[in-house]
């Protein structure tokens, strides 16, 4: 159980810290462990000082810890061409253009990049047996959680399509009267045999997210933040993942009782309504929050990951 | 040449003709017909596949994409058939040719 776990969460609530220092803490307890960033901004590179790419890459100074950062954008490009080549294998010179201007297209949807960041998650999982645990650090675009709700949908799209593509080649093959060569023929298609490899490809990942992954929601003591989580856990539980906790991180730390000035009571008061927004969490929200983590004045680089990795009450034991 | 041959070739002759005569009023529409039907399958398959050349967007185009290197005769196809389809009545009754 477990080997993939995925921090999800508004913009800026801190998921790449937390992600960072719960892989820390797996890599403590002997894990090998593997960080996946699909932030364009590469916060995981800012947070351990080194420079990731597309393949994974041991982190300097820490054992059993590996990164590695997806670029969505690069992805697309990557699958751009891919296609383009193919189709300049296949299609004849005449039609290339017609054809390109449609690829280009599906390529220029909002959903492509969802898409290419969904196809580089699985390939990971898929691709990367060495790794006990391999943690996802995904990018605030509300799509990303979304995202692992594809499989489902998408498999039911390409039943469709494969259903009409063999009724149509069906009836091609009985309107061949006689010698004649039906214009489509069934044995080979390769319309029909990339769908197979695409559905395949689906089920596997969904198979995957149910059975072998937890999601945690990552949020700020405000109310906007919690509404928010609160959406995304009802969006996860409509396609049957079920989140396994919140971790509320940036809670405000309580000044010393001796102290009575003007910023020991503002913090004092800040407190005091995070405090009852962490209990309306609580009480609303089915996962349970398995972490509180303060704000830190610092951003949070190297060792202090540990102190912060302790807070977090995510079991971290090997997956079977 | 005898009366018997004579009978033969024109039984032949009037079998041949009389499987024309079927052929052009029965099965051949009924095949064109199969096969306009296939056409229309086909169509629907490629508006499932590529909404967005209508404008409509879709979640799975980067995933049909991939689908268009083999797709050229389709595409091609499919791209007359939309220009030169009338009503849906012309289309269905095209193979009475009137």
């Amino acid at each position: 159980m477990d080997r993939y776990v995925f921090f999800g969460g508004k913009g800026g609530v801190g998921k790449t810290t937390v992600s960072a220092a719960y892989a820390h803490r797996c890599a403590t307890a002997g894990l090998e462990t593997l960080v996946v960033s699909t932030d364009p901004a590469h916060s995981v590179g800012d947070l351990f000082d080194q420079e990731f790419g597309d393949e994974p890459r041991s982190i300097d100074g820490f054992e059993h810890l590996h990164a590695l950062e997806i670029d969505p954008q690069a992805e697309v490009s990557e699958h751009l061409s891919q296609v383009k080549r193919n189709l300049s294998q296949q299609v004849s010179a005449a039609m290339v253009n017609a054809v390109d201007r449609q690829i280009e297209m599906a390529h220029g949807t909002p959903g492509a990049y969802e898409a290419a960041l969904f196809d580089r998650f699985v390939d990971v999982m898929q691709h990367n047996d060495a790794y006990d645990r391999i943690v996802f650090d995904t990018s605030p675009t509300g799509g990303t959680l979304r995202l692992l709700s594809l499989p489902d949908y998408l498999e039911g799209w390409i039943d469709r399509l494969m259903a009409k593509r063999r009724k149509s080649i069906d009836l091609f093959e009985k309107a061949a009267i006689g010698n004649q060569e039906p214009r489509r023929v069934m044995d080979g298609d390769p319309v029909l045999a990339h769908l197979q490899d695409r559905k395949e490809f689906f089920e596997s990942a969904g198979d995957m997210l149910r059975n072998e992954a937890a999601f945690f929601l990552v949020f700020n003591p405000d109310s906007l933040s919690i509404r928010e989580t609160e959406r995304a856990i009802d969006d996860l539980a409509e396609q049957g993942l079920s989140v396994r906790g919140l971790v509320a991180n940036r809670l405000t730390p309580d000044p010393d009782t001796d102290e009575q000035g003007r910023g020991a009571r503002y913090l004092r008061d800040r407190v005091e309504t995070e405090r009852e927004r962490l209990e309306t969490a609580e009480q609303t929200l089915s996962p349970p929050v398995v972490a509180e983590i303060e704000t830190q004045v610092e951003e949070i680089k190297g060792d202090r990951l540990a102190r912060v990795g302790d807070a977090l009450e995510i079991n971290t034991s090997r997956p079977d | 040449m005898t009366l018997v041959d004579r009978i033969a070739r024109f039984r032949a002759t009037l079998e041949e003709w009389l499987r024309g005569l079927f052929h052009g009023m029965f099965s051949h529409p009924a095949y064109e017909k199969i096969e306009s039907e296939a056409e229309d399958l086909e169509d629907e398959f490629m508006l499932s596949c590529f909404p967005d050349a209508f404008g409509v967007p879709s979640p799975i185009s980067y995933y049909t994409a991939e689908l268009l290197p083999y797709l050229e005769d389709e595409f091609e196809a499919w791209e007359r058939r939309l220009w030169d389809r009338g009503s849906l009545v012309e289309r269905k009754g095209s193979q009475y040719h009137f």
